[in-house]
């Protein structure tokens, strides 16, 4: 049995997209990425989504799984956020709804007060919406993970 | 966990390296990396000491072609061995749809081998799954070392459910594509079976 699945049909991804682009646009922001807690990059959006998403998803996970560790060990039950604070550019992960995070950038023009309490007001809306996603059954096309035999040989020839 | 974006036509999948220390997780890593084309490939990411032994995970993003329309895209992660790492290990299994146990075959460190397979069995049942029903290989690894045991006595200790077995020597290649394309072909039979 596999860990677990996700499967994004336009419509969900669509609706998902335009609330990552209604916080990017109200907070100036130069990226908002959701991110599954396994460390998939799902949804992105603003000026920066050039640079290597996949790598700052996976860390981005990581240092927001490591955070939690460290919360357990001094009895917390979790730091549901993190800020990295640079000289240009800030980072502000936040947990959503214990399976995935939300990873803002920001440049030294937007307040890292202003960005919590946005993120914390959007949060809400965002994690009904992917609660309601997994609610939902048989999202996407099955038919098309109906892979033959032949064709995952042939990945492996390619 | 797998994800499936049918607006990128993407599927992603993560798959995990585990094993004891010193065991040659990273060195398979690196050398998926130093042969795949560019294009194939992204940053691969090591956290470690400066003596180079895995602080906290290896990461490689890795696309393996199209299926169906859909890029495989697969994302090869390695936990750091050391027993005292337990921690990190938990969180980076989290999600795992495969897993490739790395095994060293030396005699001497075959009590670590099977002190990890129980431990990646522990971290797995604390988080609800069983590696009996995971896509799940086994790599027997440093088969050129002058002290290794014979491969049957080892998978005879170390196989969990009759898994797909590879002899291997990272360090020069060998047996690390067929370990990684034995463990994407199952999480791919896996992701077929949900459809």
């Amino acid at each position: 049995m596999s860990a677990s699945q996700i499967a994004l049909s336009e419509s969900d991804f669509q609706r998902i997209k335009s609330v990552l682009r209604a916080m990017q646009q109200e907070l100036d922001s130069e990226l908002v990425l959701l991110i599954h807690r396994s460390g998939q990059q799902i949804a992105s959006d603003g000026p920066a989504v050039d640079l290597d998403l996949t790598s700052l998803s996976s860390l981005s996970a990581a240092s927001l799984a490591a955070t939690d560790g460290l919360a357990q060990i001094v009895g917390e039950k979790e730091f549901s956020v993190l800020f990295q604070q640079g000289r240009r550019r800030s980072i502000h992960i936040s947990s959503l709804d214990n399976q995935f995070c939300l990873v803002l950038l920001f440049g030294e023009r937007v307040s890292p007060g202003l960005v919590r309490w946005k993120v914390k007001k959007a949060s809400g809306g965002l994690a009904q919406m992917l609660q309601e996603h997994q609610r939902k059954t048989g999202s996407g096309d099955s038919n098309s993970r109906m892979f033959t035999d032949d064709e995952i040989e042939k990945l492996f020839g390619q | 966990m797998t994800f499936i974006n049918y607006v990128a036509r993407e599927i992603n999948c993560k798959i995990v390296y585990y094993g004891p220390g010193l065991g040659g997780k990273t060195t398979n890593l690196k050398y998926v990396y130093d042969i795949t084309n560019p294009e194939n490939k992204g940053k691969l990411i090591s956290l470690a000491t400066e003596t180079e032994r895995t602080l906290f995970f290896d990461f490689l993003p890795l696309d393996l072609g199209q299926i169906r329309g859909f890029s495989t895209r697969f994302h090869l992660y390695t936990v750091p061995g050391q027993v005292f790492y337990d921690a990190s290990r938990k969180l980076i299994l989290k999600g795992a749809d495969g897993i490739v146990f790395v095994a060293d075959s030396q005699e001497e460190r075959l009590d670590a081998n099977l002190e990890s397979v129980s431990n990646l069995q522990q971290n797995l049942k604390e988080q609800g799954f069983e590696l009996a029903r995971m896509p799940y290989v086994l790599q027997l690894n440093k088969r050129d070392l002058p002290n290794t045991m014979p491969a049957d006595h080892l998978k005879k200790l170390l196989l969990v459910k009759g898994e797909p077995v590879f002899e291997a020597v990272a360090t020069k290649g060998a047996g690390v594509l067929e370990t990684l394309k034995a463990i994407a072909r199952q999480v791919l039979i896996e992701l077929r079976k949900s459809a």
